[in-house]
């Protein structure tokens, strides 16, 4: 008798690991591949990585000001989504998400859902084989797109489901291909501002390129902690060494404020009058935005 | 009788855990109605917790680091589940404006649909915020989930 009740408690001790302890899903695999990750090889502080990537807010917000400035839609921008059929490990895979992630982002502001549905599907394909496909709905997306009749939704769709593919990395151990797609997306948002950059003055635009030096100092120091693990990161690295170089003298300063609260129809409005300033020659934008088209090409061509 | 009363608590034990499991944070249809009820504005992201009372009386809940950008218009949108409206705060915050003191802006329940919990952020420094959602003080209750959204405006014009 006694035997069979520890047998239960052991069994129900041993059932409750997996459900109560947030374990790795059963479709997780670990990816083998000698071209890959080695996991757990450094452990610098992965909340701290981890915390950094998350912060980085959408592939959208990027396609999102360049439509609200009025700048036509354009497809040259965009990478081909043909350019997946060569992803053959999961470095160029994870990257080639992030690319397409933003693009398919720009697709969405602009509404042109006639190309959505090519991205979709090679975004899917690629989730798939990255072990992620799982929060991708790729026939919810694809009859929204092809209907045409709610982008509101379409919207939500995509990018909820990018971020819910990038958290799942990053919960189960795998923030280096978390690292690659969110560079991924962070690249291809810098090439779509700097190519319209190169034949629109617009101020913003030119100030959104210079602040982005911030975010690229994050990124290169997470890139980093990951380059001894893999030669393809210290390639990447390298590459992001020249395009600090290009930013190296770009100036943000800060002024102080007083911040302001108004009513707006309703709506509680928050001005905040802290400013950030930045400075940023022609020559320097010039060299950030052929050293940004150099390393964007290279990567969804890897 | 153990042989019925030892399945049975280990049953409830397993099943305990799933629905802890499934109450932990807000299910993707009450993220979906938030996020498309944020009037015609764009969608970038969302702040999904789980939310219950700790156990100093302190609710618990999650602060996130986020990325905002000079001259852009922001609208930040809280959700919460199962009549928790009035209890539960996001709060927008950095290291100049502490959660605890002078925050950029908490939201205020006030019931109208349109402008309840929710307010606009004008960001004209460019760099990493926080963003926090907890209970209320004093309004600390039973379990809950909440969801904040972040969407785009606009540049400010």
């Amino acid at each position: 008798m006694i035997k069979k009740i520890f047998s239960v408690i052991l069994v129900g001790l041993f059932a409750a690991s997996f459900v109560g302890c947030g374990g790795k899903d059963p479709d997780e695999v670990d990816f083998g591949d000698a071209n890959d990750f080695q996991e757990d090889v450094q452990q610098i502080d992965e909340n701290a990585i981890n915390g950094i990537l998350e912060s980085f807010s959408s592939p959208v917000e990027m396609a999102a000001l360049i439509e609200d400035l009025g700048v036509p839609f354009s497809k040259k921008y965009l990478a081909s989504p043909e350019v997946a059929d060569d992803y053959d490990t999961n470095f160029k895979k994870a990257i080639g998400l992030g690319v397409l992630s933003a693009d398919l982002g720009y697709l969405n502001v602009y509404a042109k859902t006639g190309e959505i549905v090519n991205y979709l599907a090679v975004i899917k394909g690629i989730a798939d084989e990255l072990n992620i496909g799982q929060f991708f709905d790729f026939q919810t997306l694809k009859r929204l797109a092809t209907n045409n009749d709610n982008m509101d939704s379409l919207m939500f769709l995509s990018v909820n489901s990018f971020h819910q593919m990038d958290e799942h990395l990053r919960k189960n151990n795998r923030s280096n291909l978390s690292a690659l797609v969110v560079t991924g997306v962070w690249m291809e948002g810098l090439y779509l501002a700097t190519q319209i950059a190169k034949d629109d003055s617009n101020k913003s635009l030119r100030d959104r390129v210079g602040e982005q030096q911030m975010i690229l100092t994050d990124l290169f120091k997470i890139l980093e902690v990951y380059q001894t693990q893999d030669k393809n990161f210290e390639k990447l690295v390298k590459d992001f060494q020249e395009l600090n170089k290009a930013y190296e003298h770009v100036s943000i300063t800060f002024v102080d404020g007083v911040t302001e609260t108004v009513e707006i129809d309703g709506i509680t409005v928050v001005i905040q009058k802290d400013s950030s300033i930045v400075e940023m020659s022609d020559e320097q934008l010039s060299n950030i935005i052929s050293v940004t088209e150099k390393i964007r090409n290279k990567l969804i061509s890897l | 009788m153990n042989r019925i009363i030892l399945p049975l608590l280990f049953l409830a034990f397993i099943v305990g855990g799933v629905s802890e499991k499934t109450n932990a944070q807000c299910k993707q249809q009450v993220v979906y109605q938030c996020a498309t009820n944020i009037d015609k504005a764009i969608y970038l992201r969302d702040f999904n917790t789980k939310l219950r009372k700790g156990k100093k009386g302190h609710g618990s809940g999650t602060k996130w680091a986020v990325v905002l950008n000079k001259g852009t218009h922001y609208r930040f949108t809280l959700c919460t589940q199962g009549g928790f409206e009035s209890n539960v705060i996001l709060t927008l915050f950095d290291a100049k404006h502490p959660e605890d003191r002078k925050p950029y802006q908490v939201t205020k329940y006030t019931g109208n649909r349109k402008t309840s919990n929710r307010f606009d952020f004008i960001c004209n420094k460019s760099g990493t915020y926080y963003l926090s959602i907890r209970f209320k003080p004093g309004k600390e209750s039973k379990k809950s989930c909440a969801v904040g959204i972040l969407s785009f405006v606009g540049k400010n014009k």
